[in-house]
């Protein structure tokens, strides 16, 4: 598998939550327990101490030794002194030298004697006659601490493995429903674009399942227009080849020169729209593989100018006047070249439909900080429900004399869409004709 | 004959009309969908040349429509869909044949005559009644073996006659096969045309059934 595995994952970070924890725990008694020690033992000096005091009084003339004998294998580990008038060292445990234990006369202290540290409770007797100092090793209350920490600590040791294979089949559990997801997609072939079965999916992985589902059916779409696209390009180039063939049939057969001449000339427009078709094709398939690209600041007006200057010798032939009403100049970012296109389209769509001694109105303006370019014509216009269907592919209005590829608005929307651009239908406001309107996002 | 052309391409549409034309039939030409379907609904053709992808109603529904309406009128489609699915369908939904875009003006026109042939119930690619002898492929008539010439709606005329011998024909059904929607159609044609067949051939071919119309007829095949 490529990546990181969850699985691993998780189950370091369940172990690493364990140790953790176990040894904040184990920390927190050692350091608890060193504090419980300390009281005690604390305790327990004080006490011996006083002991000592009140036994110092009455039989340390009865002591034959000024030294006492170490009676249990922890008794070199606590040791005592008693001073005469804090001046003479009358009796001390074995392990002791003959220098004071602690330097203070009253209370608890920390001394180093021989490289350990010792803690130390020194006191007067109540007549005030010895001082006594009683002392501990520090390093008995660590190692009791340690000792208790230590044991907290020793079955973590043993039962890390244990638990670490225990979290592994728990994890391997948990995670089966996206084993079972991506063996569910390692089954499919590339063309199955099914819905997944979100029904048995846990709430985690609904959202994936669902985003997707979402992809398979947008894709599916894709694929399904790319179908009926290259379906609908035959189709629309075998009727104008058909038309060209048949006219020339007929011409070949025509009984008179009118009848040749008509079929002839029919044929040759018939290239004509083929041509025209083809050119239309071939423009929709560039425009649908580009993007914008590098977005550049484009003149709209100048660009309208422009194609009207290629387009008005045709419209003249027909009888159609196009107009560009005086304004400024409003500028949009896009790709010039796209939009000339789009203009183009658009104007070329309104001469082919209006008809002869009416005008096309071009209008670029800026509204409301919306840069517009619209196009509108003198011709039938359109019903409203045609008016949802004119940018389908192919689609040509019923009753229609234009001879358009049925390209042409869906060219002007491609492009509008890749420019984030709006493209309105309206009637024109003569109430016949048909508007075309594409509205920029300032 | 007069058969009913529905494509909605001008350039096609317009040679299909002419080709016909130049075939001897009176062709009407509708471009979308609903104007055939009224068509269909009013007017008794030969035969349908039929497209599919049209505006306003569909080719298919067109036919599903004619076929609904019990009319056995042979109908050929024309498609420029060619998997076999869309054959399939087209063929389900009651077309008689399927002919792909581009196809031959003389393909068509030969296609026609054997749906309008076999709709008639005959077999034979020559009709023969009585010694006269029609042959709808070359446009050619005889009568006793000897050759006649007849105009084209003489011809179409005695066609016609032919295919429907043993049966009367009114006057204005024998018009309506004469002559596309729109064509001026003088009140005594018909009389003028059966005047000039009898004349062509011999009187006794064509009997006139007073107040009903014309007949040829079937007895006297051989």
């Amino acid at each position: 598998m490529q990546g990181h595995s969850l699985k691993r994952r998780l189950l370091a970070l369940a172990l690493t939550t364990v140790v953790v924890v176990w040894v904040g725990a184990s920390t927190f008694v050692y350091f608890d327990a060193r504090e419980e020690f300390d009281e005690v033992l604390d305790a327990h000096l004080a006490q011996d101490a006083a002991l000592l005091s009140a036994q110092a009084a009455h039989e340390l003339d009865e002591l034959e030794t000024d030294h006492a004998p170490l009676l249990h294998k922890y008794a070199r580990r606590v040791a005592f002194q008693i001073w005469e008038g804090g001046k003479i060292l009358r009796m001390h445990s074995a392990n002791t030298t003959q220098r004071h234990l602690a330097d203070i006369e009253n209370g608890f202290s920390d001394s180093i004697i021989e490289g350990h540290r010792w803690r130390v409770f020194s006191a007067w007797d109540e007549t005030g006659q010895f001082l006594i100092h009683v002392a501990e090793r520090a390093d008995v209350r660590e190692e009791l601490a340690r000792d208790i920490a230590g044991n907290l600590l020793e079955p973590l040791l043993f039962s890390l493995p244990l638990l670490a294979l225990l979290l592994w089949i728990a994890v391997a559990r948990g995670l089966r429903p996206l084993d079972e997801l991506a063996a569910e997609l390692e089954r499919r072939d590339p063309e199955t674009l099914t819905p997944l079965d979100a029904g048995a999916a846990p709430r985690e992985v609904l959202p994936l399942i669902e985003r997707l589902n979402r992809l398979f059916t947008r894709i599916d779409s894709t694929f399904q227009r790319e179908r009926r696209f290259t379906a609908d390009a035959a189709h629309e180039l075998r009727t104008p080849v058909a038309g060209i063939k048949a006219q020339a049939q007929v011409a070949r057969s025509a009984s008179g020169a009118a009848e040749r001449n008509h079929a002839l000339d029919n044929a040759i427009l018939g290239c004509d729209r083929a041509a025209h078709l083809i050119e239309q094709l071939l423009t929709l398939a560039r425009v649908d593989a580009l993007d914008v690209g590098v977005a550049q600041s484009c003149r709209l007006r100048d660009i309208a100018a422009g194609e009207i200057a290629v387009i008005a010798p045709v419209a003249l032939d027909k009888g159609v006047h196009i107009e560009l009403p005086e304004g400024n100049e409003v500028t949009v970012r896009g790709n010039p070249e796209l939009l000339r296109i789009l203009a183009r389209n658009l104007i070329d769509n309104a001469v082919r439909h209006t008809p002869a001694g009416t005008t096309v109105r071009v209008v670029v303006m800026q509204q409301e900080g919306l840069a517009s370019l619209s196009v509108c014509d003198d011709g039938s216009g359109i019903s409203e429900q045609e008016m949802s269907r004119v940018s389908e592919r192919f689609y040509r209005p019923a009753d229609t004399q234009a001879s358009g590829s049925g390209l042409g608005l869906s060219i002007v929307r491609r492009i509008a869409e890749v420019h984030g651009a709006a493209v309105h239908f309206s009637r024109a406001d003569n109430a016949r004709g048909l508007c075309v309107a594409v509205t920029f996002r300032p | 004959m007069r058969v009913l052309v529905v494509e909605d391409d001008a350039l096609l549409g317009d040679a299909i009309q002419a080709g016909l034309k130049q075939a001897g039939y009176a062709v009407d030409w509708m471009k979308d969908g609903v104007s055939a379907d009224h068509a269909l609904g009013t007017e008794a053709y030969a035969a349908v040349v039929l497209d599919l992808g049209l505006p306003r109603l569909s080719g298919l529904e067109v036919l599903q429509r004619l076929r609904s309406r019990n009319s056995s009128m042979p109908v050929l489609i024309l498609t420029a869909r060619d998997t076999v699915n869309d054959r399939i369908k087209g063929l389900d939904a009651g077309a008689d044949d399927y002919l792909l875009k581009p196809f031959d003006m003389g393909e068509l026109a030969a296609r026609l005559r054997a749906l309008i042939r076999r709709a008639s119930g005959k077999a034979d690619l020559l009709l023969q009644v009585a010694g006269v002898k029609l042959d709808p492929a070359a446009h050619r008539v005889s009568c006793r073996e000897q050759p006649v010439e007849l105009s084209p709606k003489e011809f179409a005329v005695l066609h016609a006659l032919l295919l429907s011998a043993g049966k009367v024909l009114s006057r204005a059904q024998l018009e309506e096969q004469l002559y596309a929607w729109g064509e001026e159609v003088e009140s005594n044609a018909v009389e003028v045309h059966i005047h000039h067949l009898r004349r062509k051939l011999f009187p006794e071919l064509i009997e006139t059934i007073r107040g009903v119309g014309y007949l040829i007829a079937a007895d006297k095949a051989d």
